[in-house]
């Protein structure tokens, strides 16, 4: 058994940035371990461009942003275990891990920082009706197929969900040839940015239709039609309004859900707010020594911002490692009905904090306030909030108390 | 293959027709499976709760009631000749009124006339002691039951057949027999031309009375009944160990039940409708929302977080004129129609009387044909430990003698590259993305394939060299892709040169 | 006559309107930035978009390479640009940045490539 100060499971954006803020913070001994055969994590499939904007200052393919990472953290030799499956991580940070080439490992971690992601939710998950041929794929494991394997999965689509992956696998099967007939979103709002319905289905007449769903999937062998319903203000499907397309595939795009198993098993405590674990203001889970960051700990809209948050990240955890632990968090964030995936769960009172949150449904001219007590902290006016779009608060430490609660109001 | 005759041809490889062929490999017969899908157990063999049955609802004297207790009593000997995952788990019966205490003493007294053995009633004090979890005022405890996996048991009894020399002949659909009285044969049309045999065992499942009249027998009248089923993800199977059924109905029949699985997943269903599609699988809207609304009373943690995945089977059960449901039907009319043996209206509790009415359909042959017995047939399937199933210890030594096994192809399963590698080349040459499900249980986790999908696909072209136009979900005209996104469809993909294709190849 | 156009240079995606009169711009507002004003002037005159797509590798570890191009081209020249993508195989390896087709149609833009595939 090995030990490491601080190990890394996941090398995506969200571990990657750590490990090198971490290196740069003085943290020597760090070791990233990776499933896939390179480091990069899903950016490597998102070959589209639009990263980087906040990070960079420009705009890159999801690799290129990827690469960035890559080979900052070779050039400070940060070691990289790819084709590394992690599976266990236990409460007291031992490490369980696998390959080929280096059998089973386990190692003793001084921290361990989960920077796993997400997953994408299926068609089990939301119980679509019908039968099961051949030709339904999920957005990025239609995305993996053709940007990655060089398989074409269908030439005639319905892409269910709004999410961006689906938009923008409506314009990269459009491009490729295939005929997209339509995305259809049970929400009355698109559940992606605006720019993606503009740019990836409206730049290719591609329609978008909102407060409609799929109620049947028919064909035995492959896909041969799915039936589309519209739906009431409860997300039923309205009887009557049944339209049958014929496609040989369907594409879901119906959301993401954080890959916290590991985190389970370390015996982290769940936020039910976000599925993810509860973390504190320094990404600290229930399990001390244990962090999170990226989407495994909340989906995030923009790379950018994953990036940014385990950079954080790094703050907390160097500390924990030099100090042996982080200062208690006693107070509670929390946080109105309009108000959805909001982290940290705790907070100090005696550290600069960044919440992040969603609003649940879009919402005009709407103001978000910030309070400890009776005391407003940070009171922002928004023209536009979009659950597509996370908001981020910072808070310095002056402006916090040490004896009240935070609540994270959004009224319109 | 087919210019050839065979000594006997099995219709239909399901869990009967599997457990048939395996029976007859005991003895010196060429045998052959003919199955329409790509795999066994696609049909209803497959689509079930998984319980062996205790055999308490039964009517005392049929085929149902002695076959149940016969199969439920041999199933530890069985489960471990086969490496199939099995559990005795006990089942209790819960009741609240006195209705249902009626119920449950009739069915009690109906088991204990039937050979089933250490049923008794116990109070709520008890029940709390064997599952926390469940309701009941009080409840039958019937120790004899247990769960298993029907399609790995089907998997097991086809592999076991096949390593004793039975052939499977899968994307055979038989469309017609006649008999060749001049040869004493048989000949089997099939939508890959004819297959030539002495002998002919109906267990056709769905199409069993079909079949049956295509030899000479009545198209016996059966129903079906549909039920749809929720699988919930591990996590829920925390909640439920030991299988919870509500008292029987008046006729027998259970309501919406959960029952954890095999492998520590747990089942929400099957509610029952009448259908009147020979397949139809669907799972619809109003059942599934039916299911949640009952399934909620009976396992309090029916919560959407835990849905997987839905499925549908048909129970067909042969009915009357009054729609009376009868027992099994096995039946060889040597006088009649020789040569043949017929299995119809094979339904619950058929994967527990699976091995029970294969020895004697097989029993009805020898006794004409009085066949030498096979001194090669081996009843010991081997069946290596999962990966998942390993101590780290365990997984270490097997990472060390073979380095795939260190590369974890499926997360949620934990289901590795040699894992994956084995089920491919599988001993019926099954090549399907859901055989390979099937045989592994790769994409049977929360993510649903959603990481490994991609990388099965990509192991079954390159171990068998087929282009990825080829590869199949699970039926014949299941393909996944259309060709490739960049180059030519005929150099992309195929890194090897063909294996030999064995029958039933996506290749062929 | 009024236009409204979702502005796409950033996340934001502002909302912006433009004030046209004989398709002279009268007045824009929405915008949170000056990229926005020139996106939607742009967008009046002659709509750009850049693309990514794939170019195949041979002999490479991934069948594929990711490419984009260097710059935005003619909205309605996309599948133009995309046929030329199509005709392209590069021996492995390629590198981020490589040149796969210079000046593609004479647009004046590059497509690119925006992933390292070593030689398998």
């Amino acid at each position: 058994m090995k030990h490491v100060d601080a190990i890394i499971v996941g090398g995506g954006p969200a571990g990657l940035a750590a490990a090198i803020e971490l290196r740069k913070k003085g943290v020597e001994d760090i070791l990233v371990l990776e499933r896939e055969k390179r480091p990069g994590g899903i950016l490597r499939q998102c070959i589209h461009d639009g990263f980087g904007l906040t990070r960079f200052g420009e705009t890159l393919s999801g690799p290129e942003y990827a690469a960035r990472f890559v080979r900052e953290a070779e050039e400070l030799g940060i070691p990289c275990l790819c084709d590394t499956t992690v599976l266990e991580v236990t409460p007291d940070r031992h490490v369980f891990a696998s390959s080929s080439e280096h059998g089973m490992m386990e190692f003793e971690a001084g921290a361990v920082i989960l920077a796993m992601g997400c997953r994408e939710r299926t068609r089990g998950a939301i119980s679509i009706p019908g039968t099961r041929p051949a030709g339904v794929y999920t957005a990025g494991v239609a995305q993996s197929y053709i940007n990655l394997k060089n398989k074409m999965v269908g030439r005639r689509v319905i892409i269910l969900g709004s999410g961006d992956i689906g938009m923008i696998m409506a314009r990269r099967m459009t491009l490729e040839g295939a005929e997209v007939l339509g995305v259809f979103e049970v929400q009355p709002y698109a559940s992606g940015l605006p720019r993606n319905v503009e740019q990836c289905l409206n730049d290719y007449n591609i329609p978008l239709s909102l407060s409609h769903t799929v109620t049947d999937i028919r064909g035995t062998d492959r896909l041969e039609s799915v039936v589309i319903s519209q739906v009431d203000d409860h997300m039923q499907p309205i009887p009557g309004t049944e339209v049958e397309y014929e496609c040989d595939t369907l594409i879901l795009s119906v959301g993401l859900i954080p890959e916290n198993e590991l985190t389970w098993m370390a015996g982290a405590e769940k936020d039910p707010g976000t599925s993810g674990p509860a973390v504190d203001e320094s990404y600290q889970t229930t399990v001390p020594g244990v962090f999170a960051a990226g989407n495994v700990l909340h989906v995030h809209d923009l790379v950018d911002f994953v990036s940014l948050e385990a950079e954080a990240l790094a703050d907390g955890a160097p500390r924990f490692l030099a100090e042996g632990g982080l200062p208690e968090c006693p107070l509670a964030v929390r946080g109105n009905e309009l108000v959805g995936g909001l982290t940290p769960a705790r907070v100090s009172g005696t550290s600069d904090v960044t919440v992040s949150f969603r609003v649940r449904r879009p919402l005009r001219d709407c103001t978000v306030e910030v309070r400890q007590g009776d005391t407003v902290i940070r009171r922002r006016r928004m023209a536009k909030a979009l659950p597509a779009e996370m908001v981020q608060i910072k808070i310095a430490a002056d402006k916090l108390n040490t004896t009240d609660d935070l609540e994270v109001t959004v009224t319109c | 293959m087919e210019r050839e005759q065979w000594d006997v041809v099995v219709i239909g490889a399901g869990v009967v027709g599997s457990a048939v062929a395996r029976e007859l490999t005991r003895y010196q017969l060429r045998v052959a499976v003919l199955e329409k899908e790509l795999d066994v157990a696609c049909g209803n063999s497959s689509r079930n709760t998984g319980m062996l049955h205790a055999g308490f609802t039964y009517k005392p004297g049929s085929l149902k009631a002695e076959c149940a207790v016969e199969g439920n009593r041999e199933f530890d000997q069985v489960a471990a000749e086969l490496g199939v995952p099995f559990k005795r788990t006990g089942k209790l019966v819960v009741g609240f009124t006195e209705h249902d205490r009626e119920n449950i003493l009739k069915f009690k007294a109906i088991g204990e006339k039937n050979g089933v053995e250490g049923m008794r009633m116990i109070d709520k004090e008890e029940i709390e002691r064997i599952e926390p979890h469940a309701g009941g005022e009080f409840a039958m405890y019937v120790p004899s039951s247990g769960i298993l996996d029907p399609m790995a048991y089907t998997i097991a009894l086809a592999d076991n057949a096949a390593q004793n020399g039975a052939t499977f002949l899968f994307d055979h659909r038989v469309t017609g027999i006649a008999r060749d009285a001049e040869s004493d044969a048989y000949v089997i049309s099939t939508s890959q031309g004819e297959v030539r045999t002495k002998w002919v065992v109906n267990c056709a499942g769905a199409y069993a009375s079909e079949v049956s009249e295509m030899l000479g027998y009545p198209n016996y009248p059966v129903r079906g009944f549909k039920g749809e089923y929720f699988v919930l993800d591990k996590k829920a199977g925390a909640y439920l160990k030991t299988p919870v059924y509500p008292a029987p109905n008046d006729k027998g029949g259970f309501s919406t039940h959960a029952t954890p699985t095999v492998d520590g997943n747990i089942l929400v269903g099957p509610d029952s409708y009448v259908t009147e599609g020979w397949e139809d699988y669907k799972c619809t809207k109003e059942h599934l929302d039916g299911l949640i609304r009952d399934g909620s009373k009976m396992f309090e943690q029916m919560r959407r977080e835990f849905f997987i995945r839905n499925f549908a089977g048909i129970r067909w059960k042969r009915v009357d004129e009054e729609g009376n449901v009868l027992d099994f039907k096995l039946e060889s009319d040597q006088q009649g129609h020789p040569n043949t043996v017929n299995l119809v209206g094979i339904e619950s509790p058929g994967v527990t009387c699976a091995l029970p009415l294969a020895r004697r359909a097989v029993a009805l042959l020898v006794a004409v044909e009085a066949p030498q017995k096979n001194a090669d047939f081996d009843p010991v399937r081997p069946a290596p430990k999962r990966f998942y199933d390993m101590t780290r210890e365990e997984q270490a030594a097997a990472i060390a003698a073979d380095p795939e096994y260190g590369e974890i192809v499926c997360r949620c399963e934990t289901v590795t590259r040699a894992e994956i590698r084995r089920a491919i080349h599988n001993p019926l040459g099954v090549h399907t993305v859901t055989g390979i499900k099937n045989r592994t249980r790769a994409t049977m986790g929360r993510c649903q394939g959603g990481y490994c999908e991609t990388r099965i696909t990509e192991m079954i072209e390159q171990e068998l060299g087929v282009r990825p136009e080829d590869v199949r979900f699970n039926r014949a005209g299941s393909y996944m892709f259309t060709g490739p996104v960049r180059g030519d469809a005929a150099t992309a993909g195929a890194t090897k040169a063909p294996a030999e294709a064995p029958e039933g190849s996506v290749s062929a | 006559m009024l236009r409204e156009f979702t502005c796409i240079m950033c996340p934001q995606g502002c909302d912006i309107k433009v004030e046209l009169e004989d398709g002279v711009i009268k007045s824009v507002t929405g915008n949170t930035c000056l990229k926005g004003e020139a996106y939607v002037t742009q967008e009046i005159q002659n709509p750009m978009r850049n693309i990514a797509s794939s170019i195949l590798v041979d002999g490479g570890e991934l069948p594929l390479a990711s490419v984009r191009l260097s710059g935005v081209i003619p909205k309605d020249r996309i599948f133009d640009v995309m046929a030329e993508i199509r005709k392209v195989e590069l021996p492995a390896p390629v590198h981020e940045g490589d040149v796969a087709i210079a000046d593609v149609l004479g647009l004046g833009v590059d497509v690119i490539v925006t992933k390292d595939v070593e030689a398998a």
